[in-house]
């Protein structure tokens, strides 16, 4: 044991002044072992800081109170609530009636004696210096002890007084205002002094307003009801501070006390020490699911995590064992030297492996610092993009330890092979530099052999037997482990090539085949590259003219459409003229929607005084399959395999599910036949109809045989959803309009119908603006696009912008970041490789030059070296990434397939699955050509041409 | 010390057999520094490195301290090397990533024994051959002459009494290597055997006997002088 231990001291020093003395190489390596490191430590500390410890989290929600009470709306009847309040149910039989409604008393929850801080939450439209802008107002007293910790002030200070406020950072960036800027709600006519900026830690994203309880949100609601606007939605939680502190806290049983109440609790001590799940009531119900999300990382995605660690260990190396082997080789007369002294072949190995320790240790050290360092130094960064501060600045020790772990575990992996080979070198080889071919293994190709023949067995079963796309990945990833061992095998093929190659390129070729130990592993590296590249970008492609295939535009190309479907309408024509003026728009259609209600009231709005419109389908045009039935059971029950697929293809039965452009409630408009113009519908009937007063209708089954459609108008939401529940008649006025029902094959782009204003006038149908669908003179380029969305931001009007522009490819990026990939590594893998040859062949180029070769054979036999092993690689690796993705997008195809015939059996009829397969040619291209031509200039160009057999310089 | 008994070493088959060595006999005794001269190809370097364990000859036997080594396996012949034969090459015999005193060290440490306890015996070593500014020297900070005494200490460092050079000076000026050749001769004074391969007479000069070779076998022994070898020992009586 201790022999062991002074022969492997000897050995690590050697390897460290080794690597000290061949700075550049070993930078080399570092480098490529170091950079993963760093990016993988740097995402440790990042996550487990961001990770917020439930203290942390407390602190974030409860700032420094005992526990937070809310209102579950409920109607003030009990409820039962999880520990942590998240999810709440009233008490009682639920079964065949809506949860009752309605606000509660919170104050019925208060402790005796206890504080308590009021914090509001709504929203309003806020004036800025570029416009309106859709923003949060708390009213919190944040300068109250109990609210320590919810906010942070950032500058000036807090609001005292009732006509100040704070507003975080991102909302005076965003608005242009500034600490000392006035600040004023739209429909209140009152100004308000910004005192100071704060942030809250959990979102530093938050558009918010800090005012006094009382300040803001009361006068604002007050004045928008007078103006008869909808006031603002308030919600209004309590922070609790206990009397005395509450040696406890607030316990479990108060929770439940409080529960009893109607209140909802979130409790400090309750979330740091829950219950038992038998002292849960909610838990105790029969009907009750728990729902617990199985941790940040599910088992599948550690299996993904762990091949993609394994398979980035493996790639790495493949790279750095080559460059160990250079070192093992241009230090050969000093290994010898140790042989000669006495030293063993552990020695010999121990040495070279030592090597592969002191670097990967110093990876491990550079890339774990560097990672800590620079997360540090980016701290406020990532904080930003992230979105919310750290919880603190966390080091988990053991598993920083573990990720430096993998550096040194590479290293050694990495200078196995090349260990191995050199302690297999005699003694006297090593001192006299003889060169010895050796023979290639027979082991590992046909190791390399049986790995092939499995995955590409596995992943053929995969694709041909099974649905499920891991069993195909798992397979070709073995397949291609495989490949990688018979490299070497293959690489002996292609020396076969060469006897009809000019001297260079055959010299090349040669010396690569013959001395394989060097070449094997980067073409590996590069094959392995490749193949995981081409693999991804040929299933991208294919991906891709699959969706581009299967692509529903919502309309028209090159039409587009602005809806708002805030309450009154009151935006709308500032969006209309925001398109008027930025597009060069050809023809604008305006639409409104049928409006119930009050004329403040938005689109599905639940306000008392709101309602909403349906279509009702008549009774003989209902499908079968999806008709209510009185128990709640499921209509297509009752019919046989071959009677839904019959039923599927009924015109009863054909839902109208393109993609669409999202209107009013049941998809009616109320436009004129500028809008039959706009959407391309060249129906003439459709335009008479309009002309006529009758309702253009897209979808059959709406339209009775008496050519009327009946449009439902409810007042009373809730009585509607109970008869809905109870599958009753659902109460409401009914309308019937005559109707035109446009032929088979004119599409209606997902509205329901048309019904001109002349016509909603008169059948008395209240509207409200809605906003425009519109063609332009010539198309929307990215400069106008990006002006109207500034000017709809501007708004504050939530407009819904669409410009139908067709089939938009994203993975372009992808593609072309993955070609880049592949290249990168192949021209270093090559690189890496031609730099050991040429430490090797620099006896051939005395022999050479000698007899009266050019100084630039030496430049062209580098390059020929250097593309010699990239073209190797990146006709194996394009061979290798293509068929497994082939593979995946058949076992795709039968999944749709199966998917398909099965919901053809329901009765439904959905697309036919169209699951191309695409070679991405252009990709394949640069790989296959221009990397191996880029490879080998760039090693010719950096190679010296003066070398061997030159003339010293006169001193 | 040393003995070789009927030694031929034959390279290659067939057509491209050559005889290297044809049944050499020799003895080299503790004390005694014999010189081994003759032209090239004519089998010096390939006796050494047999004589050595870095090869194996075709037939015969090579007795090291009383062990065969030509049955011996490559652990044992490793072993060997640590701890019976030094070695002195023609140039570049030290490693360069370690100084001279870790030189010096690495056999004994490669053996196991501790760092500190090799370090302090490699000091030694080379204060007793006067070298002891050399220590921590690299060898890229040392003379040609430097590095060779380096490697002679090295070469007998721990309980090792065979030292094989093979042309220890032909890299080296004729006065750097005559300072090589009196440390040389001073070890073996002192109870070290050594085996000098050269080819200049004058380096022979220092040897108690001369063997040379031509085409693989010994044609004529010199004794330096009968006095001398009287002097030194049991040497001249065999």
């Amino acid at each position: 044991m201790t022999n062991w231990f002074h022969s492997w001291r000897a050995a690590v020093r050697i390897a460290r002044r080794d690597a000290w003395r061949f700075k550049g190489r070993s930078f080399l390596v570092l480098a490529m072992i170091a950079l993963p490191i760093l990016g993988v430590s740097a995402l440790d500390v990042t996550l487990r800081s961001a990770e917020l410890s439930t203290t942390e989290k407390l602190s974030r929600s409860l700032g420094a109170a005992d526990a937070r009470l809310s209102d579950p709306e409920y109607g003030g009847v009990a409820i039962e609530q999880k520990p942590d309040g998240e999810d709440y149910r009233p008490v009682g039989d639920y079964d065949n009636k809506p949860y009752p409604d309605g606000p509660g008393d919170v104050s019925k929850g208060f402790p005796a004696g206890a504080t308590v801080l009021t914090d509001s939450l709504g929203t309003a439209k806020l004036r800025t210096t570029h416009g309106l802008l859709q923003g949060e107002i708390r009213e919190l007293k944040a300068t109250d002890p109990l609210a320590a910790g919810l906010l942070t002030p950032v500058e000036g200070r807090l609001p005292q007084k009732a006509d100040e406020v704070a507003a975080t950072t991102h909302f005076l960036e965003a608005s242009g205002l500034e600490v000392g800027s006035a600040l004023a709600a739209r429909g209140l006519d009152r100004e308000y002094r910004i005192v100071g900026s704060y942030e809250l830690p959990g979102d530093l994203k938050a558009n918010q307003v800090n005012a006094l309880p009382g300040a803001l949100l009361k006068p604002l609601g007050e004045a928008l009801d007078k103006a008869g606007m909808t006031g603002v939605d308030t919600d209004t939680t309590y922070l609790v501070g206990l009397k005395d502190g509450g040696a406890a806290g607030f316990t479990w049983n108060m929770v439940k006390e409080t529960n009893a109440k109607g209140v909802r609790v979130e409790s400090r001590a309750v979330i740091l020490d829950p219950p038992a799940d038998a002292d849960v009531p909610l838990y105790q119900r029969p009907d009750y699911q728990r729902w617990e999300s199985d941790g940040p990382l599910g088992k599948e995605m550690l299996a993904i995590l762990a091949t993609i660690v394994g398979l980035a260990m493996l790639e790495i190396c493949l790279l750095a064992g080559p460059a160990f082997a250079v070192g093992a080789r241009r230090s050969r007369r000093q290994l010898g030297l140790v042989g000669a002294n006495g030293g063993d072949r552990r020695h010999i190995r121990a040495i070279v492996l030592a090597g592969g320790l002191v670097i990967g240790t110093a990876a491990a050290v550079t890339g774990t610092v560097l990672g800590i360092g620079l997360t540090r130094a980016l701290q406020p960064v990532l904080e930003e993009t992230m979105g919310k501060r750290f919880g603190a600045f966390e080091i988990r020790p053991l598993e920083l330890l573990g990720i430096a772990l993998l550096a040194v575990v590479t290293g050694l992996l990495a200078a196995i092979v090349p260990a191995v080979t050199a302690s297999r070198q005699t003694v006297l080889a090593s001192l006299t530099g003889r060169r010895g071919v050796r023979a290639a293994s027979r082991v590992l190709p046909a190791i390399g052999l049986v790995v092939v023949a499995a995955g590409a067995a596995i992943a053929l079963a995969g694709s041909l037997y099974t649905t499920q796309p891991t069993i195909v990945a798992a397979g070709s990833a073995l397949a291609e482990l495989g490949v990688v061992a018979l490299t070497p095998a293959l690489v002996g093929l292609f020396g076969r090539t060469g006897r009809w190659l000019p001297l260079s390129p055959r010299l090349a070729l040669r010396d690569s085949v013959r001395n394989r130990g060097r070449t094997a592993p980067a073409v590996a590296a590069v094959l392995a590259a490749v193949a995981g590249s081409v693999a991804v970008a040929t299933y991208a492609a294919s991906d891709e003219a699959g969706q581009r295939a299967g692509y529903e535009a919502k309309l028209p190309y090159g039409v587009g459409s602005v809806m708002v479907r805030e309450g009154g309408g009151r935006d709308v024509s500032a969006v209309r003229d925001a398109v008027q003026r930025d597009l060069s728009v050809a023809v604008r259609a305006d639409v409104d929607r049928i409006l119930v209600g009050r004329e403040s009231c938005a689109l599905w709005d639940s306000k008392e005084g709101c309602g909403r419109h349906e279509i009702v389908i008549p009774k003989a045009n209902e499908c079968p399959l999806y008709v209510d039935t009185p128990d709640g059971s499921d209509p297509a029950e009752k019919f046989t395999v071959a009677e839904r697929r019959k039923l599927g293809q009924d015109w009863r039965c054909k839902t109208n599910d393109t993609e669409r452009v999202f209107t009013s409630e049941s998809g009616l408009v109320i436009g004129d036949a500028k809008l039959l113009t706009v959407l391309g519908i060249k129906d003439p009937g459709a335009a008479r109809a309009l002309a006529d007063g009758k309702v253009v209708s897209f979808e059959k089954p709406q339209r009775d045989k008496d050519g009327t459609i009946a449009i439902r108008l409810i007042t009373d939401q809730e009585a509607a959803d109970n008869a809905q529940a109870a599958g009753k008649e659902v109460p409401g006025e009914i309308k019937k309009l005559a109707a035109y029902q446009v032929p088979d094959g004119v599409q209606g782009w997902g509205l329901a119908g048309i019904i001109s204003p002349a016509t909603a006038r008169t059948a008395g149908l209240a509207t409200a603006p809605l906003g425009s669908f519109f063609t332009t003179d010539k198309p929307v380029d990215s400069e106008q696009r990006q002006r109207l969305d500034g000017d709809l931001d501007r708004t504050a009007a939530g407009a819904d912008l669409h410009i139908e522009e067709g089939f938009v490819g994203e993975s372009n990026i992808v593609l072309l970041s993955l070609t880049i990939f592949a290249g990168l590594i192949t021209i270093g893998a090559a690189g890496i490789a031609t730099g050991l040859a040429q430490a090797d062949a620099e006896a051939d180029l005395k022999t050479l030059a000698a007899v009266g070769a050019p100084p630039r054979v030496r430049r062209t036999l580098s390059g020929f070296q250097c593309g010699v092993v990239a073209a190797m690689g990146v006709v194996l690796g394009s061979a290798a990434g293509v068929l497994p993705a082939i593979g995946l997008r058949l076992s795709e195809a039968r999944q749709a397939t199966a998917d398909y015939e099965k919901s053809l059996d329901q009765g439904f009829v959905p697309d036919v699955p169209h699951i191309p397969i695409t070679v991405p040619w252009e990709t394949l291209g640069t790989l296959l050509i221009l990397v191996p031509l880029g490879a080998a200039l760039l090693a010719a160009l950096v190679t010296r041409s003066r070398g061997a057999l030159a003339r010293r310089e006169a001193a | 010390m040393l003995r070789l008994q009927q030694l031929t070493r034959v390279h290659g088959t067939g057509a491209t057999e050559v005889h290297a060595l044809r049944g050499i006999d020799l003895d080299v005794f503790p004390g005694e520094l014999v010189a081994v001269m003759g032209p090239s190809g004519s089998g010096k370097s390939t006796l050494l490195t047999i004589a050595g364990g870095l090869d194996s000859p075709t037939s015969g036997r090579v007795i090291v301290e009383n062990t065969d080594i030509t049955t011996a396996d490559r652990k044992t012949l490793a072993a060997l090397r640590r701890r019976s034969i030094g070695y002195v090459f023609q140039d570049y015999n030290l490693v360069p990533a370690l100084t001279a005193a870790e030189n010096v060290a690495l056999p004994r440490e490669l053996d196991g024994v501790s760092a500190r306890k090799a370090r302090g015996e490699a000091v030694a070593a080379l204060e007793e051959m006067n070298l002891g500014h050399l220590a921590d020297r690299f060898p890229d900070e040392m003379s040609g002459g430097q590095q060779q005494r380096v490697a002679i200490a090295r070469a007998l460092v721990g309980d090792r009494r065979l030292v094989l050079a093979d042309e220890p000076t032909g890299a080296l000026d004729s006065e750097t290597g005559e300072s090589v050749l009196s440390l040389l001769r001073a070890r073996c004074d002192a109870g070290a055997a050594g085996v000098l391969v050269t080819h200049e007479p004058r380096f022979a000069a220092w040897a108690d006997r001369v063997v040379f070779l031509r085409d693989g076998a010994v044609v004529d022994q010199t004794v330096r002088s009968h006095a001398d070898s009287l002097l030194s020992g049991q040497a001249a009586e065999r």
